[in-house]
């Protein structure tokens, strides 16, 4: 009884400003507007038609990858980082651990400004490469995939590191000893002990990473110089610049669903092994 | 703590911080403090002195928020989702047009403006706003291409010197989508508000082919560009290309050939405006002759008002940028209103940002 009326707050804001709104954005993605952008309350499915257009099709394939990629990549640094970090003695953890989380202290856009103060001709990196002559003319860091990639990449990272940090802090240290009594090498037992068990971590971490690189739209626009479009863009601009709020919506729900079952998959799985857990 | 617990923890970690994205580009909402006025100005980056509103702030006593948009279209898409948290806006020529067909602008009470008479006659009446019952025109100006001397030796005549292989990288295009199409547009002999279907085709297609050459598409941050020497060549609005000399000696800024776009930025009040009394305070204090040289030689562009020439530095009354002539001046086509069409610019500038 009690826990129910502690529910009721989070219910009524979520309802208020995620359900309502949500609501909204897909009666928005059935209508069709006006050459100036007005909304006109007529149904159609021509928003949805025009989403398997190729140029469309192409952008959330270009989407995927670049999400694909970044989730890769933060896996490959956040593993071992969040493996050192479990490794260390309590205290060095926890500064390791505020390390990781202070960049999200900081508002995004400001991040990114900053990646083009340190990547642009004239700065941080091509200032010191030009002075110290290992470069005669300044590299071409900035407004490209790969510059687009790493700002994906750098503000992911913490989103890997810390469910991978929480699954290896819970792993049961006896298994290791166990394994290691056993003769296995550190590397046949990190493969065979390590790596399985930390795998809920992993796929959490994953899942995040995915997720909130799949709509990124800021580090792109900033980093990117706002021409290469991911669908985060194409929606950013559907509501902005070209005031199709209806075709806009539908790209969202879109995303949203695409999400959703992502999510709904990783619970499916989580499930799966809890069960296997259960019964030994 | 448990990794499902974790997991949602995130999650909500990672929704929140993307609501904040996306406000990053808008600032905080308006707050009333007490007893101080509040004027909430939505404009272009750059457009004021920050000394002339806090001038404004201290004699008045009060609090002026101005938050910046990027392109006509975005003050147009923000405008139509609820305006009424502006009190100022800053539409260009074509926009005011727009804006007033779709009944988004206030009258101005001209009675409460006086200082209106000290703005040039040729800009008491202009087209896009006829009898300017809702605008008021605050600076003009036109579109050019800004070039580096140091990078580029033989200066640009055309606007298909843009396409020259050699800019690989170094081309910034306005992030806008009138601009650039209208742009594309002259560069073929065509009006810059075509509504012919054919025309508009050709310059998309013309412009498809420039995309190897783009560093960036910026409106807001292109001077930046150009100082850091980022950029080598761009289109240029020519009050932008004034702030950029003034950082950077090698810049120059020169008017194809095949003509460009001139255009107007001007005052005006949204309709529903909640503080109307004070934004016509506010524009009539801008019009004050010794205002507004304080206003314009700091932001480096073009002042209508014509009780502030004799006031102004010999440095920005000799500057070409910002007086240009009149042959140049000659070379400008307005953009119009293009109607329904307006789709089809969308639709092309939207094919043209996915850079495919």
């Amino acid at each position: 009884m009690n826990k129910k009326v502690l529910a009721w707050p989070i219910l009524v804001w979520l309802t208020l400003f995620l359900t309502v709104p949500l609501c909204f954005v897909v009666a928005v993605s059935f209508i069709q507007r006006s050459a100036y952008g007005q909304l006109i309350y007529r149904f159609t499915i021509q928003n949805y038609l025009r989403l398997i257009e190729p140029l469309y099709i192409q952008i959330f394939i270009d989407t995927l990858l670049m999400a694909i990629l970044t989730t890769i990549i933060t896996f490959i640094l956040g593993y071992p980082l969040a493996y050192t970090i479990t490794k260390m003695n309590k205290h060095l953890q926890n500064i390791w651990l505020v390390l990781v989380m202070i960049p999200f202290w900081i508002n995004s856009l400001i991040r990114s400004y900053a990646w083009v103060i340190i990547l642009r001709s004239q700065g941080l990196i091509n200032t010191l490469l030009l002075s110290w002559g290992i470069i005669d003319q300044p590299l071409a860091l900035l407004y490209n995939s790969s510059s687009v990639l790493l700002g994906m990449v750098y503000t992911q990272l913490p989103f890997m590191v810390l469910p991978i940090y929480v699954s290896l802090e819970q792993l049961d240290r006896r298994l290791l000893e166990a394994s290691s009594d056993l003769g296995a090498t550190p590397w046949k037992t990190f493969w065979h002990i390590t790596l399985p068990l930390t795998l809920p971590g992993i796929a959490a971490g994953s899942i995040l990473v995915f997720i909130s690189a799949l709509g990124m739209f800021v580090v792109p626009d900033i980093v990117g110089g706002a021409k290469s479009a991911l669908i985060g863009n194409l929606i950013q601009n559907q509501f902005l610049s070209a005031r199709n709020w209806p075709f806009g919506s539908a790209l969202s729900i879109v995303l949203s669903v695409f999400s959703l079952i992502l999510i709904l998959l990783y619970y499916r799985v989580l499930k799966v092994q809890q069960t296997k857990e259960v019964k030994p | 703590m448990k990794i499902k617990n974790l997991f949602v923890l995130l999650i909500v970690l990672s929704l929140t911080t993307s609501v904040i994205f996306g406000c990053g580009q808008k600032a905080a909402s308006p707050k009333q403090p007490t007893g101080e006025r509040i004027l909430n100005i939505f404009s272009w980056a750059d457009n004021f002195s920050p000394q002339v509103i806090a001038d404004f702030e201290k004699k008045y006593n009060v609090k002026v928020n101005y938050d910046v948009y990027a392109s006509n279209e975005e003050l147009l898409a923000k405008i139509q989702a609820g305006g009424a948290q502006y009190d100022l806006v800053q539409p260009s020529d074509y926009m005011v047009a727009t804006m007033i067909k779709l009944n988004l602008l206030e009258k101005l009470d001209k009675t409460k403006i006086p200082n209106l008479k000290n703005i040039v006659s040729t800009f008491q009446t202009p087209a896009f706003d006829p009898g300017s019952q809702y605008s008021i025109v605050y600076t003009w100006g036109i579109t050019g291409i800004a070039y580096n001397t140091k990078y580029i030796k033989d200066k640009p005549s055309s606007w298909q010197d843009l396409w020259k292989p050699q800019y690989k990288n170094r081309l910034v295009l306005l992030n806008d989508s009138r601009e650039i199409l209208g742009m594309a547009l002259r560069k073929n002999g065509f009006s810059n508000s075509s509504r012919n279907h054919g025309e508009l085709e050709i310059a998309f297609k013309d412009l498809k082919k420039l995309v190897p050459n783009l560093l960036a598409f910026d409106t807001d941050t292109i001077k930046q560009k150009f100082i850091a020497e980022e950029a080598w060549i761009g289109t240029v609005w020519s009050g932008d290309a004034a702030f950029i000399l003034k950082d950077n000696k090698n810049i120059a800024f020169t008017i194809p050939k095949e003509g460009t776009t001139v255009w107007a930025d001007t005052l005006a009040i949204p309709k529903g405006a909640k503080h109307k009394e004070l934004a016509q305070l506010f524009i009539n204090y801008l019009l004050d002759p010794k205002v507004s040289v304080k206003n314009y030689e700091e932001i480096g562009y073009s002042n209508p008002n014509e009780k502030a020439y004799p006031l102004h530095s010999t440095e920005y009354r000799n500057n070409p940028i910002i007086n240009l002539s009149k042959e140049q001046i000659n070379k400008g086509e307005w953009l119009k209103d293009v109607g329904n069409t307006l789709e089809v610019y969308d639709r092309y500038w939207t094919e043209l940002k996915t850079g495919k």
